[in-house]
């Protein structure tokens, strides 16, 4: 046995500790002290009950709905970047961020839904700052959605660039879903039965992953061929029925993704039994050693997202659990616990790649370092599987978590699209085709010509000022009904400065890189571009015009987030004033204290 | 699905462990796929609805003749209905 505070053990059971403190200490006295849940109140699912958008589902159902719609490949790929400062500042980000700011943005999101009759953020965010407030959300939401498509693209094309064995199995796994879907809804099979069919042909898309290794012969171009590859599937997800392809393919790929974060913590809590020490620096540094990606603040606070805090997961705390919610007290272990337990994936990803070498990065290039951690970790338990095998096995697992998201951000753009352009000028861009080629075009282009961390970076930055404006719209509603709102306040305020300091550093990064390449410095541009623009002398010019997009990109994502900001910030200095000028009210809507003497 | 609480049947702990787990577990691998067929449901039940009964929202599709004889099977779905359609919806809830 080594020495058991060389290993990673003693991280993951403090964490485990401090997060059981977030949840029944902090959790439990905003629960009761600031929001004040009750269970007798009755819920927009009793209140509206519909049977199809409404209605109350058990706690776990929902907690284990939420988990699933929040925990993807933020928390496994955020560590990754963050990771450059050191493994001890990542660790505590993911710790404190988590324990003061991601939890309670998750919960509180659920539980103003839950307060406003289970509308929406849309209809909120109209509500506290007007129609220019909700344009603006739109425009955010629009550019959020590209950036956020863009960076899995570049990953998922990457990954089957660098792990021959899963593109067989990718593929593998989506015929299988489309077999099973048929099986499904036209046989009308039964659905363990299905399910068993599914799951043996998972395992056979792995066998024939392992045995026939796809690597294509294009060099600089393998990635922009693989991206173009996951264009056209996604397209398909997009424009087929969902009972037909995404559904059975999301409901199959569920079962390997689960499997691999189980394994990963058993794998993480057993490193002083396979005596696997913590490798990588702790830090902290300041700024990043190798010059690339800046300071620590607040570069570290925008690439690890999910897992610390993450926008994305109000709006799915807003726009459907909070419907279907039984009782309010719920909340904290629906929408609070799920957090937590994404957490957890983000602590075992670090993990994953705390036990490598500085070497195992290749510079910030090896993108697929969390396959290479997680067979490390895996290995000594499961030495029966070769190491193809678990290599195929965890790649694959990257990508469908990668893909499946991204099936859903596609549709959910394309939708978008036809709410935002489907009457005007424009209306051909609200039709179904055009939207999802355009939706996935312009994040190919992105995907194939820019560095990916740079992609992240501003999907972090994009992700997190939405986190932001969500705990702002939260302590705007507690600041209207006179409840405590600095709990809510100041981890606003430190998200929404720390993000827009983060697109402006980041913005500030592709600017200077314009103005090197002006003075004769190349080096900038080509930097923050991939191959084969990266490597062919004749597409500098295509290498400056991508840097000036993301300066233009990076700028206007700051104005939209500044105006939203400005709006939310004036809309809460009228609340408090509002909520002085009237009589007392609490979170619970005024009830109490109106009923009472 | 609809599993609420019901106060007045106590179960063991070994049966509310055992309905947690399932719980947990078909939320997670179906309870998204569910609701997305629901809506889908949904979607089609509204378009029946406004071509047979429109007119109660002010949008006349066929004559009330035939909205009369529909009359007595749409009854139990027309509160709903109703509620559905007038909620105030926008792009945020096409999320999930």
């Amino acid at each position: 046995m080594v020495d058991i505070l060389a290993t990673p053990f003693l991280w993951v059971v403090a964490t485990i500790a401090l997060y059981a403190v977030a949840y029944w200490g902090y959790g439990k006295w905003i629960d009761r002290n600031v929001w004040r849940s009750d269970a007798k109140k009755a819920t927009p699912a009793h209140m509206y009950m519909d049977g199809v958008e409404y209605f109350p589902v058990s706690r776990y159902v929902l907690w284990g709905y939420q988990f699933k719609s929040v925990a993807a490949l933020g928390p496994i790929l955020g560590p990754f970047i963050g990771i450059t400062f050191g493994w001890l500042p990542a660790l505590l980000w993911i710790i404190g961020g988590n324990f003061f700011i991601g939890w309670l943005q998750d919960y509180g999101s659920m539980m103003l839904s839950v307060r406003k009759e289970g509308r929406s953020f849309g209809p909120i965010t109209y509500e506290f700052t007007g129609a220019r407030g909700r344009t603006n959300l739109l425009a955010f939401v629009l550019f959020y959605l590209i950036i956020i498509s863009a960076a899995f693209i570049a990953l998922i094309a990457s990954f089957w660039n660098q792990f021959s064995g899963t593109f067989v199995a990718t593929v593998g796994i989506l015929l299988a879903g489309l077999l099973c879907g048929q099986l499904l809804y036209r046989m009308k099979m039964n659905v363990f039965a299905v399910t068993g069919i599914g799951l043996a042909l998972v395992v056979l898309s792995i066998y024939l992953g392992v045995r026939f290794p796809i690597t294509l012969p294009w060099g600089v171009w393998n990635v922009p061929i693989w991206g173009l590859i996951c264009a056209v599937i996604l397209y398909a997800a997009a424009v087929l029925p969902t009972p037909m392809f995404v559904q059975p393919t999301n409901y199959l790929a569920f079962y390997p993704a689960y499997a691999a974060i189980i394994l990963l913590l058993v794998g993480a809590l057993a490193t002083p039994f396979t005596n696997i020490p913590v490798s990588m620096p702790s830090g902290p540094f300041l700024f990043d050693p190798q010059g690339i990606l800046g300071p620590i603040w607040p570069i570290l606070f925008v690439a690890i997202a999910c897992g610390a805090i993450s926008g994305w997961h109000s709006l799915v705390s807003s726009s459907s659990s909070s419907k279907q919610l039984d009782v309010e007290t719920d909340a904290l272990p629906v929408g609070g616990g799920a957090m937590l337990s994404e957490g957890l994936l983000a602590l075992a990803s670090l993990i994953a790649y705390m036990v490598l070498l500085p070497s195992d990065f290749a510079g910030r290039t090896n993108v697929g370092a969390w396959v290479l951690g997680s067979v490390r970790l895996t290995t000594p338990f499961l030495g029966s599987l070769t190491g193809p095998v678990l290599t195929t096995f965890f790649g694959l697992v990257l990508i469908i978590y990668a893909l499946t998201v991204q099936a859903l951000v596609t549709r959910f753009f394309r939708l978008v699209a036809g709410e935002t352009w489907g009457e005007g000028r424009f209306r051909v861009l609200g039709n179904k085709h055009v939207s999802s080629v355009v939706g996935l075009a312009i994040p190919w282009g992105f995907a194939v010509s820019g560095s990916w961390w740079a992609l992240w970076l501003y999907f972090g930055g994009a992700n997190q000022l939405l986190a932001g404006l969500a705990i702002m719209l939260i302590t705007i509603h507690l600041a209207k009904v006179r409840a405590p709102s600095r709990y809510s306040l100041i981890p606003g305020v430190f998200m929404v400065v720390t993000t827009l300091a983060a697109l402006v550093w980041q913005t500030g990064t592709f600017l200077y890189s314009v103005w090197a390449y002006l003075q004769n410095d190349k080096t900038w541009v080509l930097r923050n571009v991939r191959g084969p623009i990266q490597t062919d002398p004749n597409l500098l010019i295509l290498a400056v015009a991508i840097n000036a997009v993301f300066v233009i990109i990076g700028a206007a994502l700051f104005v939209v987030g500044v105006s939203m900001a400005i709006r939310l910030f004036r809309s809460y200095n009228r609340s408090v004033a509002e909520a002085r000028a009237k009589a007392p009210a609490a979170a619970d809507g005024g009830t109490a204290e109106k009923g009472s003497p | 699905m609809a599993d609420s609480k019901d106060p007045a049947k106590p179960r063991s702990r070994g049966r509310n462990v055992k309905e947690g787990v399932k719980g947990v577990f078909y939320g997670m691998a179906a309870h998204g796929h569910v609701t997305a067929a629901l809506r889908t449901r949904m979607y089609l039940e509204h378009l029946f609805m406004f071509i047979t009964l429109g007119d109660m929202l002010g949008v006349p599709v066929i004559p009330p003749y035939y909205s009369l004889k529909i009359l007595p099977y749409a009854v139990p779905n027309i509160k709903s209905w109703k509620q559905r359609v007038f909620r105030e919806r926008d792009f945020t809830d096409q999320v999930f």
